[in-house]
């Protein structure tokens, strides 16, 4: 059986957190930033498990399961602003809410 | 775990306690004096199980290594959050009604820190960092009927977020090529290079990024004015000390273990990084109107001041660390704590106009913000001077001529903008609207931290031998 090369794997991750970058760059609705964040977060966590099972060793996938949960917190509390914001200014546009400057 | 490990981590675990009883509080019954003196009580309890010097230093599995370098600054995060916790109560008694959650999650902050500043591992590292910045989307959002803090708070998060990825993204590029995530297995491992291989220097390069961000150093230091302004007062005094302190004091470890400025690609990173930091924050400083926002410049300027000790990164570079890093807690925490004490009940005291004529009608609190300011632009007498000092002998002992000149220049530019709060203080003052009566431990902290400023900058040789042994040590 031929395995995988683990340059592909980390190219991938490479290039998805590319993707997960210029798209929280250029999105100018909050939603779509932070599921950009969450594909940039995921692209590590593969590079993770790609290097693990280059090693042989468990710690990449008990890093990405550690980035599965934080990811997850971070959303919770992301989407509880959102909603926040939501109520205040009913838009999600990024330039709304750009009130302070300087 | 062994039984001394758990003594070792007596400190932290409390502050778990600390956070899960302040929630059991809640729940029972919402008190804001009950649930602030709880953690206040967590805090001083937390501070008296610190682990005794003379046996250290321990390491805790792979995950954490409690060292003199990391037993001290959880003693100044621990003392510092003291600090903020005793501004925090008369800023949140009288702007909101529910504060005990605030009381949670700023312990589980700096439980986060506290974690930072002993993790010796790369999961630890991490954990430790998203605990605090978790920790404090919620704090920075707090006051919810204030119009900028859930912008504030969603621009930290999606930047703090941001970061992390970056963070996270390096960390596994350097685990893939070096197989290890322990600070100490890397050091082996970036001893053998001459030359760092792309795939190392690319993750290197990374997790710089991701701290940067966290530093709030040039280039990545674009949210620092909006989350200052738009952050209640304490809570960014908690960001611009607590947070950042603990980012670095983990930096210096890192570097340290991995011998990061062999490499000249690094240094050369860092200086770049330290001259636009200083020049940047400067020079934006000088056009603000707004107090917060100059202070939030002029924390990017003294991290940028602080790297030049980092870059040094011999013995005397990280005791200059320790020392700016205790001078600046001071320095920053009474400058935020005067920003509390006047702020009103609707909106902080942020413009330059609320301070016009303070020192007439407010005498010992305008002394005590021309104490903070004049430190923080380093005026003989004060801790700032001291510890700038410090930084400049760590720089020249390792010949970096250019930082050393930028740091004296940018300092007399530094000057321009304290000054200034100053002279709008001596203005005459006008009839104005009662500005706030303030509370006992607002009080206390303030002559507390000003007594230290001040005793640090005239006989420094005391701490300056703490800060000797304990790092020493390590």
């Amino acid at each position: 059986m031929n395995a995988i090369p683990i340059e592909y794997g980390l190219i991938l991750a490479g290039i998805l957190f590319m993707l997960g970058m210029v798209s929280v760059l250029i999105r100018r609705n909050i939603i779509f930033m932070l599921i950009s964040v969450e594909i940039m977060l995921n692209a590590a966590g593969l590079a993770f498990i790609v290097a693990g099972s280059k090693w042989t060793q468990a710690d990449g996938q008990i890093m990405f399961i550690f980035i599965l949960t934080m990811a997850a917190a971070e959303v919770s509390v992301g989407l509880a602003l959102i909603l926040q914001i939501y109520h205040q200014l009913k838009t999600l546009d990024t330039d709304a809410a750009n009130r302070m400057k300087g | 775990m062994s039984r001394a490990d758990i003594i070792f981590l007596l400190p932290h675990l409390m502050l778990t306690l600390g956070a899960v009883l302040v929630m059991m509080a809640i729940a029972v019954r919402r008190n804001h004096f009950a649930v602030y003196v709880l953690t206040c009580l967590t805090l001083i309890v937390a501070l008296y199980f610190l682990p005794k010097t003379a046996s250290l230093p321990h390491n805790v599995g792979v995950l954490f290594v409690v060292d003199g370098l990391g037993v001290f600054n959880t003693m100044i995060i621990m003392l510092a959050a003291l600090a903020v916790a005793l501004m925090s109560y008369a800023y949140f008694d009288t702007r909101e009604e529910r504060t005990g959650e605030y009381y949670m999650l700023f312990i589980l902050a700096t439980f986060g820190a506290c974690i930072m500043v002993i993790s010796g591992h790369f999961v630890s590292f991490f954990l430790g960092l998203e605990i605090l910045s978790v920790s404090l989307y919620g704090m920075i959002a707090y006051l919810r009927k204030r119009e900028r803090s859930d912008e504030a708070g969603i621009k930290y998060l999606i930047l703090a977020a941001f970061s992390s990825a970056f963070l996270l993204f390096g960390m596994a590029l350097i685990y893939a090529a070096t197989g290890d995530m322990t600070f100490e297995g890397l050091s082996g491992y970036f001893s053998a290079f001459d030359e760092l291989p792309i795939l190392v220097m690319t993750g290197v390069g990374l997790v710089v990024v991701g701290a940067g961000f966290k530093l709030s150093v040039v280039p990545f230091h674009m949210w620092t004015p909006d989350v200052y302004e738009g952050a209640p007062a304490p809570v960014a005094a908690f960001i611009s000390t607590i947070s950042k302190g603990a980012t670095m004091v983990l930096l210096v470890r890192f570097f340290l273990a991995i011998d990061g400025f062999r490499f000249p690609v690094v240094l050369t990173i860092f200086t770049v990084i330290s001259i636009a930091s200083m020049v940047v924050g400067n020079i934006l400083a000088l056009r603000q109107q707004n107090v917060k926002r100059i202070l939030a410049y002029s924390s990017i300027a003294h991290f940028g001041y602080l790297l030049v000790a980092f870059i040094a990164a011999d013995e005397l570079g990280v005791e200059a660390v320790n020392f700016y890093l205790v001078a600046y807690f001071a320095t920053m925490l009474g400058a935020f704590g005067v920003v509390t004490v006047l702020s009103h009940p609707e909106r902080d005291a942020e413009l330059l106009d609320d301070y016009r004529g303070l020192l007439w009608s407010r005498p010992a609190l305008a002394t005590v913000f021309v104490v903070t300011l004049l430190s923080l632009a380093g005026i003989p007498l004060t801790a700032g001077f001291v510890a700038k000092f410090y930084l400049l002998a760590s720089g020249i002992s390792t010949n970096q001529w250019l930082l050393v000149i930028l740091l004296v220049v940018n300092s007399i530019v530094g000057l321009f903008y304290y000054i200034r709060i100053v002279a709008v203080m001596f203005d005459s003052a006008e009839e104005r609207e009662a500005r706030p009566a303030g509370y006992v431990g607002n009080f206390a902290t303030l002559l507390i931290l000003v007594v230290l400023l001040v005793w640090f900058g005239v006989s420094p040789q005391g701490l300056i031998d703490v800060i000797r042994n304990l790092v020493g040590v390590g």
